[in-house]
């Protein structure tokens, strides 16, 4: 049967999606334990997240979180580095060890057969660490390399001049990675307390995912931790939230880079911590705004004017207030007018052009059809379970995502334009060539503050 | 237990259509592979392949605006990309929302040129150089992989350039060039469309029928001329912003699923896959004169090329990294890997091969694998053979693998160092001039 080629298929009633069950359990010594089960699945997944992240380093340590959990895949008392990574790749496993501000997050992945020896692996290394004082130096050195690599790269001096601006010496204010300065003064005698304080079971919300039983995981895990309360009680620990920084107001900081050929720009600002009342509306006026390829931002500076490869913004929701940032690489001779326009959809947004009804309903129809793509596979409904554990959200959060952005109206996205994105305490940081700071004088930001790469 | 049961039809235009059913989520990937990269480019237009990706998404007769508006608006992701071998476009979508996928893809496949205009070309050019800039100029150690592929093969060879292109030829492209490319190499006899998800697949026919099955084919296109002979053995170096001195070694290898690809993959397990690797072991563990080590068969349809990277720590010499990285090569091949070893290497790979297939679309997900078996192989159903060929390697397998294909005489080694580090290059070095 030929088609209309002249009328696009219009959309049906969206399917609706019922998210994966997620099966919920807490241990005797503490752990909580999550299990998604998917029969189907020839791997399993073990994820361990820890709700620590680099929040919690020492104002004079700052990498203490970061290396700890790096000194994790080093081996533990009965594993030296090479005999874990060769049991490791034994059972075709891959370890992976990340750390956020707010979450260490451990985490393991192997053929189905070997389950067993996956989560043994995992909480051998994470209970019984080496902490090896030459593991600890050769370690903590590729981590002062790996710094001193990323002040050649203009999206890292960009992402650490931005939060840097935002936040100053709050704790969202440096990366997990840490300080040159910071990474040095680490004494092991300080790791070994971080991990004894931060890493006992009844801290562990483990997600188990693949084909795994509920009740028979329990008790392996049971089994395998069962030694593990012998360890000392020391104090509860207090759950680091950070409170908001002080806004420092409009300004733009210019990072001159020799030889570059395009120009790194973050524009943004502080923005709202995961409870925020006001999410969903946020969530809505972003994906207005620039947080796909069709938002305001990328169709004008990409699409319309070809400033660059692509424009994107996102909040980044944390347990604290996290950051709101707008990011693109943009080329040398465009970099003012970026900014200006980048500027304008903001004012836009907030009060000159306010979100039409259509742009309300294609942002809102991308987000609700688009819901079930995020839950596809197991390991991204075990993400989702550790962001109910690590924000400690209802059980029926995703469940009432849909209907909740449903009733986001244009005063809403307006409203919250209006309430967040304050353009009177907006941060530039533009990492460009020397030469382009002539051109930053007057875009409304006050003279350019000069940081140099540290 | 890793095949995916699906089927296999042509229409009478050429178009080849594979539908795999997955109900485990409602959503459908739709997957479309032109047969056609920047190795089908001439000098003088390379990067042209790329280009032309980006101007199937500003529009096409029936629907001549952004190509993205009304599949985000479905809740659909979308993307496409270009590599030296093939063009690939894809669509996940909420399963009520295929025949829009297949309107969309249907009409830019038939119908893109009438909605062409100088300045959406224009305007993409642009785009691209940006993306060139951010992706390679603008990067630590952005222009190497171009310079091992410019130093190992001569210029008329197809690998010669990079995907992205050289920004001249990228600024004197012209609609006369979209035009005779489109005629070329788009259009139905030339591609391959997957469809895989919540979908039954006698109704992902029907629908395929009723949306490609009027297109105009046209005819195949010839194969790609490739000279026989590669440049030899090079020692190459530049400058780069950058803080650490870093060796690429490099040989032309075994082409995609050719004698000794699958060996060429575990050798790079062995050496570099995982803390326990050896060269892992040797640089960044034992000696702690590297901060990182890879290794990568890269197998491409013409041929591969099999690398070894490593970034030494300031104050060592790429020079004492390449002896370490030699004697480790020759201790293989004097045949001390284990079974034990090879299995290792073996169970990664069968995770990975699982891992692949969690996602029906995307990049790599499902339908991008059986895309790239169908257009490569003939038969999108090749999992399990593919990897039969890692059981089927032995010890003995491996060190052939390494004698026939990481010979001295094909060998490209090439230094990036800071500048003010020029010392630290392999010795007798050759500068050569980024692009």
């Amino acid at each position: 049967m030929p088609v209309d080629r002249n009328t696009l298929p219009p959309l049906c009633t969206p399917t609706v999606l019922h998210f994966p069950q997620i099966a919920c359990e807490t241990l005797d010594n503490g752990i909580q334990l999550r299990v998604i089960q998917d029969r189907e699945n020839a791997l399993v997944t073990f994820v361990l997240l820890l709700r620590t992240g680099s929040v919690a380093d020492p104002v004079n340590c700052y990498g203490l979180a970061g290396l700890t959990a790096a000194l994790v895949s080093e081996g533990s008392s009965s594993h030296t580095t090479r005999s874990f990574h060769e049991a490791l790749g034994d059972i075709g496993g891959f370890f992976g060890a990340d750390v956020t501000s707010d979450s260490t997050v451990l985490s393991i992945t192997a053929l189905t057969r070997y389950s067993e020896q996956a989560l043994a692996l995992l909480v051998d290394v994470v209970t019984k660490p080496r902490f090896d004082d030459e593991d600890i130096e050769r370690v903590r050195d590729l981590r002062l390399n790996r710094i001193a690599q990323l002040r050649h790269s203009a999206v890292s001096v960009a992402d650490r001049a931005f939060l840097h601006a935002v936040y100053g010496s709050h704790p969202y204010g440096h990366l997990s990675i840490g300080t040159v300065s910071g990474l040095k003064q680490i004494t092991s005698d300080e790791i070994r307390a971080f991990h004894e304080r931060h890493y006992r079971p009844e801290q562990w919300r483990l997600v188990a995912v693949g084909d795994v039983c509920s009740s028979g995981l329990a008790g392996v895990v049971d089994k395998i931790t069962s030694n593990l309360d012998e360890i000392p009680a020391t104090q509860k620990i207090e759950d680091v939230v950070p409170g908001p920084p002080k806004c420092p107001g409009n300004r733009l900081v210019f990072v001159p880079r020799e030889g570059s050929v395009q120009t790194e720009l973050r524009l943004g600002l502080l923005g709202v911590s995961r409870h925020c009342p006001d999410l969903d509306g946020l969530t809505v006026m972003n994906t207005v705004l620039g947080g796909q390829f069709v938002s305001r931002l990328n169709l004008n500076l990409r699409e319309d004017k070809g400033f660059t490869y692509g424009v994107h913004s996102s909040f980044d929701a944390r347990r604290g207030r996290g950051p709101f940032t707008i990011q693109a690489a943009v080329d040398v001779a465009s970099t003012a007018d970026a900014i200006r326009e980048i500027v304008r959809e903001i004012r836009g947004i907030r009060n000159t052009r306010p979100t039409t009804k259509d742009e309300l309903g294609l942002a809102r129809s991308a987000l609700t059809r688009g819901f079930a793509r995020s839950y596809e596979t197991a390991v991204q409904v075990a993400r989702a379970a550790m962001r109910l554990a690590l924000f400690d959200l209802p059980d029926d959060e995703y469940t009432t995502f849909v209907p909740r952005i449903n009733r986001v109206e244009i005063e809403d996205v307006t409203r919250v334009a209006s309430d967040y994105l304050n353009d009177e305490n907006l941060i530039a940081v533009v990492v460009g060539p020397p030469i382009v700071s002539e051109s930053l004088g007057d875009l409304g930001f006050g003279s350019p503050s000069e940081s140099l790469i540290d | 237990m890793i095949d995916l049961a699906n089927v296999k039809i042509s229409l009478e235009n050429g178009l080849d259509v594979i539908v795999h059913e997955d109900h485990g989520c409602p959503i459908v990937a739709v997957n479309i592979w032109y047969h056609v990269g920047s190795k089908n480019e001439r000098p003088g237009r390379t990067g042209f392949a790329h280009l032309f990706e980006h101007l199937m998404f500003e529009g096409s007769e029936h629907h001549d605006q952004g190509y993205f508006q009304p599949l985000q608006e479905a809740g659909g992701a979308l993307n496409g990309s270009t590599n030296s071998d093939r063009t690939n476009y894809w669509e996940v979508v909420p399963r009520d929302a295929l025949d829009r996928a297949l309107w969309m893809e249907s009409d830019r496949m038939g119908y893109l040129l009438p909605a062409l205009t100088q300045n959406k070309l224009d305007t993409q050019r642009d785009v691209v150089l940006n993306e060139r800039r951010q992706s390679y100029e603008n990067r630590p150690y952005g222009f190497a992989g171009m310079a091992l592929m410019a130093t190992h093969y001569p210029s008329s060879h197809p690998y010669h350039w990079p995907t992205i292109g050289f920004p001249d030829d990228i600024r004197s492209a012209g609609l006369d060039d979209v035009r005779d490319f489109f005629e070329t190499y788009y259009h139905p006899a030339n591609a391959s469309l997957v469809i895989a998800g919540d979908v039954r697949t006698e109704e992902a026919v029907s629908a395929v029928h009723d949306y490609f099955g009027d297109l105009a084919t046209g005819p195949v296109p010839a194969e790609v001329v490739v000279p026989d002979v590669e440049n030899g053995s090079q020692v190459v170096m530049f400058e780069d912003n950058v803080e650490c001195p870093r060796l690429y070694l490099s040989w032309p290898s075994a082409a995609l699923l050719g004698k000794y690809d699958a060996e060429l993959d575990l050798v790079a397990d062995i050496l570099a896959g995982g803390k326990s690797a050896r060269l892992y072991r040797t640089l960044v563990h034992d000696r702690r004169i590297a901060t990182d080590v890879s290794v990568q068969q890269s197998s491409r349809e013409l041929s591969g090329l099999f690398s070894i990277v490593a970034t030494a720590i300031p104050g060592t010499t790429l020079n004492e990294i390449e002896t370490v990285i030699t004697e480790e090569l020759a201790r293989m091949l004097a045949s001390d890997v284990t079974e034990h070893e090879l299995q290792r290497s073996r169970n990664r790979f069968e995770a990975d091969f699982s891992w692949r297939q969690q996602s029906v679309g995307g990049f790599g997900g499902k339908a991008d694998q059986l895309n790239a078996y169908n257009t490569f192989v003939g038969t999108p159903n090749f999992f399990s053979s593919d990897f039969e060929r890692y059981r089927q390697v032995t010890t003995s397998s491996l060190r052939e693998a390494l004698k026939s294909q990481l010979r001295p005489e094909t060998r490209v080694a090439l230094s990036v160092v800071p500048a003010e580090a020029r010392s630290a290059a392999l010795s007798e070095s050759r500068h050569i001039e980024m692009f």
